[in-house]
């Protein structure tokens, strides 16, 4: 949080004290307004009056003038909000691999569901484009504010089979984002590049043009099944998809079952592309402390006094 | 109904100690009521055989009369700040209708005493409706009285046997007096009416309240809710109960001041209605 007048900070604790003064001064006179009793020992140990009353109206009351205060020196918050110029490319595997079924029904399917909660989350003004890979990388839909559009391309994906070109998946994607604004790529594979330029480099440039590289691993490696048509045990490369984010400053997610994946997508369309803003909070100050400056005395009026 | 009240006094579980004014009690001794001839046994007063039963039954008889004796009543009401509270009139009201209830049960030889702030109102060569009167209207000024002292008083100066009235709050009663009320349940015939709490059935407040304590002045703000005015009834009830266990094990005869009728009140403490 940070200011427009900091100085103008000394009123509001100077309106605090003067509040603390006042109060401590009214509590403490001896009123005209009182009524007689026996015997107040009696009294306190007889009634067990709370204290917490009189202390939560006073806190209430010092907050108040607090924020009001605060109010007047102009206080910003910073705030992390969906950038209106972002731009995400998701890139999904469609190599052999991905029609294991370790993850039900098949990865590729997983992705593909979990690819239209990605879009459906995104912010609305987020371009998207949709890559898939394979032995190599395809561009399916290239970036479009138009969610919906992106929504429909996915049913465009082709049939998993062939390599894993992870590389040059990265590097269509790179092609595709423009030079300024919050850019992303996400990418949801099984791993194993095995076809193409190496996707390290890949995503060191893109580190370096500040685009970070999200990863999503999906599969398992322990299910103990194969990949259809093959010898080959489905598992994923979990250490290359880690060193990928590392590279690319994003970060990687495991996936070892469609809804993980559906929720990691998801979570990952709400905050992928965010950018820092600061939000003039003055009014909001003000309204909250005039609230609650309201709320004090006509709770302390009904509850007998004004604190 | 204060005939009641001295009738119940003479028969009361303290003797009075003043013998022979006219005021007969159940016990054998010096009076002038008859009670019974019996026959003579050694150490019977030669004065009292009766020499014409003795003529008619062969053998010495002598008479038996009812022990004679005057009462001594004394009375503490305390007249503190904190009396002078109440619902609808002062506690002190009621305490004085029960004073002059008290008083009005003196007659004949009977002795009045009334102990105040400043000391002992004993009205010398006083007896009976006078003397009761002269008690009734003594007033201190300007000290408040402190029951401690007043027992003090009662104990140095009072005579054995007196029928000691206590109308208070008792809220200045020690927690360690418990040996003093002993001794004075010892000694007099002890009655104590206790102030009932002008509130105990609820506190009239509610939320934030100022206070002022009626004895010393000093102001508190208390927050007072349903819980607490629950709270105050259960414990002024408990207040009432411990009180008068506390008296009634001194040896005490005890009753509750209601702040309507200090007279009735009296005569409850003595199961008279």
């Amino acid at each position: 949080m940070s200011f427009t007048n900091p100085a103008l900070l000394l009123v509001a604790v100077l309106l605090c004290l003067a509040c603390s003064f006042l109060l401590r001064w009214v509590q403490g006179r001896k009123s005209a307004q009182t009524l007689a009793y026996t015997n107040l020992a009696f009294l306190d140990a007889a009634v067990a009056a709370p204290v917490w009353p009189g202390r939560v109206l006073v806190g209430a009351l010092l907050l108040s003038v607090a924020l009001l205060g605060s109010a007047l020196a102009g206080p910003h918050l910073t705030a992390r909000v969906p950038a209106k110029d972002g731009s995400v490319v998701l890139c999904i595997d469609t190599s052999g691999s991905m029609t294991s079924q370790d993850v039900a029904p098949t990865r590729a399917e997983a992705a593909k569901a979990a690819a239209r909660t990605f879009i459906s989350e995104l912010p609305a003004g987020t371009k998207v484009g949709v890559v898939t890979f394979s032995t190599a990388a395809q561009l399916i839909q290239p970036l479009t504010p138009d969610h919906q559009a992106a929504l429909d391309a996915l049913a465009r994906i082709p049939e998993p089979n062939g390599a894993t070109a992870i590389g040059d998946a990265l590097a269509l994607a790179a092609q595709q984002l423009p030079n300024t604004g919050h850019r992303a790529v996400v990418l949801v594979t099984d791993g194993v590049n095995n076809n193409g330029v190496d996707p390290l480099e890949v995503a060191k440039f893109l580190a370096t043009k500040h685009v970070p590289v999200y990863t999503i691993g999906i599969g398992t490696n322990d299910s103990g099944q194969l990949i259809p048509g093959t010898n080959e045990a489905a598992t994923i490369d979990e250490d290359a998809l880690r060193a990928l984010a590392d590279a690319g400053g994003g970060a990687y997610v495991k996936a070892a079952d469609a809804q993980q994946l559906k929720s990691a997508l998801a979570q990952l369309g709400r905050t992928t592309i965010l950018e820092k803003k600061k939000i003039d909070a003055a009014m909001p100050f003000a309204f909250a402390g005039g609230l609650l400056l309201i709320i004090t005395l006509f709770g302390g009026m009904a509850m007998g006094r004004i604190p | 109904m204060t005939t009641q009240l001295r009738n119940a006094l003479l028969r009361g579980k303290r003797r009075p100690r003043n013998f022979g004014a006219g005021s007969p009690t159940n016990f054998r001794g010096d009076g002038y009521e008859f009670a019974e001839l019996r026959q003579y046994v050694a150490g019977d007063d030669t004065r009292r055989i009766d020499w014409a039963a003795t003529a008619r039954a062969g053998t010495l008889q002598t008479r038996v009369v009812l022990e004679d004796v005057a009462l001594t009543l004394a009375a503490i009401i305390d007249d503190s700040p904190s009396m002078q509270l109440g619902r609808a009139r002062p506690l002190t009201a009621a305490a004085t209708e029960a004073m002059t209830t008290w008083y009005e049960a003196a007659l004949a030889d009977d002795r009045c005493a009334r102990i105040t702030a400043t000391g002992l109102v004993a009205p010398l060569g006083m007896r009976g409706f006078r003397s009761a009167l002269a008690c009734a209207n003594a007033r201190s000024t300007g000290v408040t009285l402190a029951l401690p002292r007043a027992f003090d008083i009662a104990r140095a100066a009072l005579p054995r046997g007196a029928a000691l009235l206590v109308v208070s709050d008792f809220f200045d009663l020690p927690d360690d007096a418990d040996r003093m009320l002993g001794e004075l349940g010892v000694l007099f015939d002890c009655t104590a009416l206790f102030a009932r709490d002008p509130w105990y059935d609820g506190l009239p407040l509610g939320g934030f309240v100022r206070l002022q304590d009626a004895e010393t002045g000093a102001q508190r703000q208390f927050f007072i809710g349903r819980k607490q005015r629950a709270h105050y009834v259960k414990s002024v009830a408990q207040r009432e109960e411990l009180l008068s266990k506390r008296l009634g094990d001194s040896g005490w005869r005890t009753g509750l001041l209601h702040e309507d009728d200090g007279r009735q009140s009296l005569l409850q403490a003595f199961g008279l209605r």
